[in-house]
C-alpha cells in the first residue's frame, strides 16, 4: 500500500439511545451532539473545513429532513458539504477520502434518524426490489432469519450459539450508558424468548431506537491540536453486493470478507485476529457470526474482545448504528470508553453494515499510533 | 485537485414524461451501457459506483441503490448514495471526481436518475414539517416568492420570465435527449395559465425519466482512452442554512462562495468572458437571470438585461443551456448531472447538433433545497 494521509477521529458524540425522543426533532436531537463533539474538540465550527450527513428520508417520513441538518451543522458562513444516504460510517469515509486528495483538513460527520416516526420493518420492506422482491412483503427480521437459516443449515453455528452471542453482547451492554438495553440476561433466557422468525428470537434482535451522531475527523497537522489522544484511521474498504437474496450464498458475507482484506491490507495487518477489539454492526447473532467467518476470528477465543460496548444488539439507531461502531472504537483508544473499556487496547476494527443480510459492509483499522510516517 | 482527473464517457437516456417500456433497473443500466461504450469501456475497468437522485418518495423505493447493484454493475466494489436534494447529479459526479483526485481509484462510473412516472412529483416535494406551514404546492410554489424578490429589487420587466422559455426552447429543438422539443413564442409563454405568480405553466420544468451516467478518470488514463475527454478543471459543493436571519434567498451566499472557488481553482477572472458556455440548473424562467447575476456573469441587477439583448441565445456572446437545460428536461435526480455531463461534451467537441462552436472552457452548476446547495464545475478542452 502506497503511503497516505494520517487521518484521525478527534472527537465523537452521541445521545444515548432512546425508543422514542418525545419532545425534540431529529434537527434539535441534532444541535446539542454536535455542540458537544465541537466543543470536546475546542474548535468553533468556523475551524470546520467539510461536512457530511448521513439519514434517510423514508426513516424520516418526509422528503429532505437533512436540509434542516444544516442548520445545526453550523453552514453559515456556507460550508463545503455533502449528505449520503448511507449509514453515518459511510460519510467519514468520504470524509476520509476528501482528506486523502488534500480538499480539507478537518470535518464533521452527523448521522441522524427519527425511526419512532415510521414503522422500521414497512419502510425497509420499501428497500427490496419493488418488482420481486418488496411485494412478497419480507421486512428486515424476516431476511435476517432466511440468512440466520442458511447459516445453520450450513452447520457453521449451532442455536445455541446464536443464543450465547445475543447474551454476550446484551451482558456487554450493561456497562454502555449510552445503550437502550442495559439489563443483564443469560443465553437461557433469551432462547426461551418468543420467536421473531424462527431460528431468531425476539431477545436477539435489538428494539427499535433513536439518537443523533456527531464524529470530527482531522488530518495529521491538525488532529493533535483537536484531540490529546487522535485515533488514526489505518485502513478502510467497503463492497456491496447484488440484493438479490437468491443470488447469493446469504450463508457467508462475500463481500464483508473482500473488504476486511483490503482495509486489513491497507492497515499492514496480516489478520483481524491482530487488533484488540473490534465493533460489528450485527443486528442479529447469526451476522455477528457470519462476519466473524469472514474475518477469520474465532468469537469462543477471548481475544479480541468483539463489541464491548454491547453492539447493534443493545442501540440499533438506524443510520447512526455504524458510525457508532467507528465512535466505540475512537472510546477505546482514546481511554474515553469508561466502564466498557479494554484495558490496553492499541488497534480495533469498526465494521458498519446497509441493506438486507449484510449487503454493504464497510471496516475500518484504527490505531492510538499513526500509519504513515 | 491533488492529480488531473477527466470526463472520458458520457451516457445518458432520452427524456420524456414516462419511459413504460423500462423499469427503473432499466433505465439506470441503460445509461451506464451507454457511458461505457461512450469511454470504450466494460464493468471490469470501474473501481467504484456512485449514484445520486432526489428524494426516494419520487419512486417509493427507499434507498434503490441497493436494489440496483446488480444495474449498476457494483457487485463486490464500492457503491455510495448521494443526496443533496436538486443538486444532487451535480454533487454526485463531483463526488466521484473526488474519488478519483485521491489517487484511490483509478476510474469511477458516476450515476444519476429519476423515474418521476413512479410516483407524483407534488406530493412528494411538499414536505409536511413541524411549525412550518405546508405550501403543498410543489417546488414551484416554494420558488415563486424568490423570483418575485427577484423583479421587485431589479424592475425586470415581465417578459424576461417567458423569454427565457422561448430560448430553452429553440436550443433544445436541437437536442434529440430533451424531453420538451417544441418551440413556443413569447405569445405562446404568455398564454399558458398562470400557476404561482410570477410563473406560468409554460415557464416550468415538466416531470421526467431519465437518467446520466458518466465515467471520471484519471489523467493518465484519460490520455489512453480512444476519444479526447473533458479535464475536470475544478469542482466543489456547497452548502448553507436555511433559518439563518442573513441569508439572501435570491443571490445565496453558498452559490455565490462556491462559484469564486470554482474560479478560483480553474484561474478564471472574468467569467463572462472567460466561460464559452454554461449549462446551469434552471427549474423556473426566472432562476436564469437570477443566477447570471448569482455566479458572477453580470453584476447584481445586470443578469436580465443579458437576456433581454440576446447574450444568452445559442450562437450569442455566452450561450446558456445549450440543451435546453432544466426547462426542456427535469429527472429531477438527474438534472445536475446533465448539466455537468452536457458541458463536458461541449468542451470534448461531441454535443452534436447543439455543439456551441469551439467551446474550450464550460461551467456545469446546479442547486437543491430551497436555493441552499450548489455544486458546480468547470470543464476544458485543455489539461
Amino acid at each position: 500500500m502506497s503511503k497516505l494521509r494520517n487521518v484521525a477521529v478527534v472527537g465523537f458524540a452521541q445521545l444515548p439511545v432512546v425508543a422514542r425522543d418525545e419532545h425534540r426533532t431529529a434537527t434539535e436531537m441534532l444541535y446539542p451532539v454536535v455542540r458537544q463533539a465541537l466543543q470536546e474538540c475546542g474548535v468553533h465550527r468556523d475551524g470546520i473545513d467539510y461536512q457530511i450527513a448521513g439519514s434517510t428520508d423514508y426513516m424520516d417520513g418526509r422528503p429532505f429532513g437533512f436540509v434542516a441538518a444544516l442548520d445545526v451543522m453550523g453552514a453559515w458562513p456556507p460550508r463545503q458539504d455533502l449528505h449520503l444516504e448511507m449509514d453515518a460510517s459511510f460519510c467519514a469515509y468520504y470524509a476520509w477520502v476528501r482528506m486523502q486528495a488534500g480538499e480539507c483538513d478537518t470535518a464533521i460527520v452527523v448521522g441522524h434518524g427519527k425511526t419512532s416516526e415510521g414503522d422500521p420493518q414497512r419502510v425497509l420492506n420499501l428497500q427490496l426490489d419493488p418488482y420481486y422482491q418488496a411485494p412478497l412483503g419480507l421486512d428486515p427480521t424476516s431476511t435476517a432469519a432466511l440468512q440466520a437459516s442458511a447459516f445453520l443449515a450450513r452447520g457453521a453455528a449451532t442455536a445455541a450459539d446464536l443464543a450465547a452471542v445475543a447474551a454476550r453482547n446484551r451482558n456487554n451492554g450493561v456497562r454502555n450508558p449510552d445503550n437502550q438495553l442495559r439489563s443483564p440476561t443469560t443465553a437461557n433466557e433469551l432462547a426461551q424468548s418468543p420467536w421473531a422468525v424462527e431460528p431468531l428470537r425476539q431477545g436477539y434482535l435489538p428494539p427499535v431506537g433513536e439518537t443523533a451522531t456527531c464524529m470530527v475527523l482531522a488530518a495529521e497537522g491538525k488532529a493533535e491540536t483537536l484531540c490529546d489522544k487522535p485515533v488514526w484511521i489505518h485502513g478502510v474498504d467497503h463492497r456491496t453486493e447484488l440484493q438479490t437474496l437468491g443470488a447469493r450464498d446469504l450463508s457467508r458475507s462475500a463481500g464483508a470478507k473482500l473488504a476486511a482484506e483490503r482495509a486489513l491490507a491497507m492497515a499492514g495487518l496480516a489478520k483481524a485476529g491482530d487488533v484488540d477489539v473490534i465493533e460489528l454492526m450485527a443486528a442479529n447473532p447469526a451476522e455477528e457470526l457470519i462476519l466473524l467467518e469472514a474475518l477469520g476470528v474465532d468469537p469462543r477465543a477471548g481475544k479480541p474482545s468483539i463489541n464491548p460496548s454491547g453492539g447493534a444488539l443493545c442501540a440499533n439507531p438506524v443510520m447512526s448504528t455504524g458510525l457508532i461502531r467507528l465512535g466505540e472504537t475512537f472510546r477505546q483508544l482514546s481511554g474515553r470508553a469508561g466502564e466498557h473499556g479494554v484495558a490496553g487496547a492499541s488497534r480495533a476494527l469498526a465494521h458498519a453494515a446497509q441493506g438486507h443480510c449484510l449487503q454493504t459492509n464497510i471496516f475500518w483499522v484504527v490505531g492510538s499510533q499513526r500509519r504513515w510516517s | 485537485m491533488k492529480r488531473p482527473v477527466a470526463v472520458v464517457g458520457v451516457g445518458q437516456t432520452h427524456h420524456t414524461t414516462r419511459r413504460s417500456d423500462v423499469n427503473i433497473a432499466g433505465l439506470v443500466r441503460e445509461a451506464v451501457d451507454l457511458a461505457l461504450r461512450d469511454a470504450g469501456l466494460e464493468h471490469k475497468d470501474i473501481d467504484a459506483v456512485i449514484i445520486g437522485k432526489a428524494p426516494d418518495m419520487l419512486e417509493g423505493v427507499c434507498q434503490p441503490e441497493q436494489f440496483l447493484a446488480g444495474a449498476l454493475g457494483a457487485h463486490m466494489k464500492p457503491l455510495l448514495r448521494v443526496h443533496t436534494a436538486g443538486s444532487v447529479g451535480a454533487s454526485t459526479a463531483l463526488t466521484a471526481v473526488t474519488h478519483v483526485a485521491s489517487g484511490l481509484y483509478e476510474r469511477v462510473l458516476t450515476v444519476a436518475f429519476e423515474k418521476q412516472s413512479e410516483g407524483n412529483a407534488m406530493w412528494a416535494l411538499s414536505p409536511n414539517m413541524p411549525f412550518v406551514a405546508p405550501l403543498v404546492a410543489g417546488a414551484g410554489g416554494f420558488f415563486a416568492p424568490y423570483c418575485r424578490a427577484y423583479i421587485a429589487r431589479t424592475g425586470a420587466p415581465a417578459h424576461i420570465g417567458p423569454l427565457t422559455v422561448v430560448n430553452a426552447r429553440d436550443n433544445a429543438t436541437r437536442n434529440e435527449h430533451a424531453h420538451l422539443r417544441e418551440p413556443m413564442s413569447l405569445e405562446d409563454v404568455m398564454n399558458t395559465p398562470m400557476l404561482w405568480e410570477p410563473l406560468r405553466f409554460g415557464e416550468t420544468c415538466p416531470s421526467s425519466d431519465g437518467a446520466i451516467a458518466m465515467i471520471i478518470s484519471s489523467g493518465d488514463l484519460a490520455k489512453k482512452g480512444p476519444r479526447k475527454p473533458a479535464w475536470v478543471k475544478s469542482g466543489y459543493s456547497y452548502a448553507e442554512a436555511m433559518w439563518v436571519p442573513g441569508r439572501d434567498q435570491v443571490s445565496p451566499k453558498a452559490g455565490q462562495v462556491c462559484a469564486k472557488h470554482v474560479y478560483d481553482k480553474a484561474g478564471i477572472t472574468d467569467p463572462w468572458n472567460q466561460i464559452d458556455t454554461a449549462e446551469i440548473y434552471v427549474p423556473f424562467s426566472w432562476f436564469e437571470a437570477m443566477w447570471l447575476e448569482n455566479l458572477g456573469f453580470r453584476g447584481v441587477g445586470e443578469g436580465w438585461k443579458a437576456i433581454d439583448r440576446g447574450d444568452t441565445k445559442f450562437g450569442a456572446h455566452l450561450p446558456i443551456n445549450p440543451s435546453g437545460g432544466v426547462l426542456c428536461s427535469n429527472p429531477i435526480g438527474a438534472s445536475g448531472m446533465i448539466r455537468l455531463g452536457e458541458a463536458a461534451l461541449q468542451v470534448m467537441g461531441r454535443a452534436g447538433a447543439h455543439q456551441v462552436e469551439g467551446a474550450k472552457t464550460a461551467l456545469g452548476h446546479a442547486y437543491g433545497g430551497g436555493a441552499q446547495y450548489f455544486a458546480m464545475w468547470i470543464v476544458s478542452s485543455q489539461e
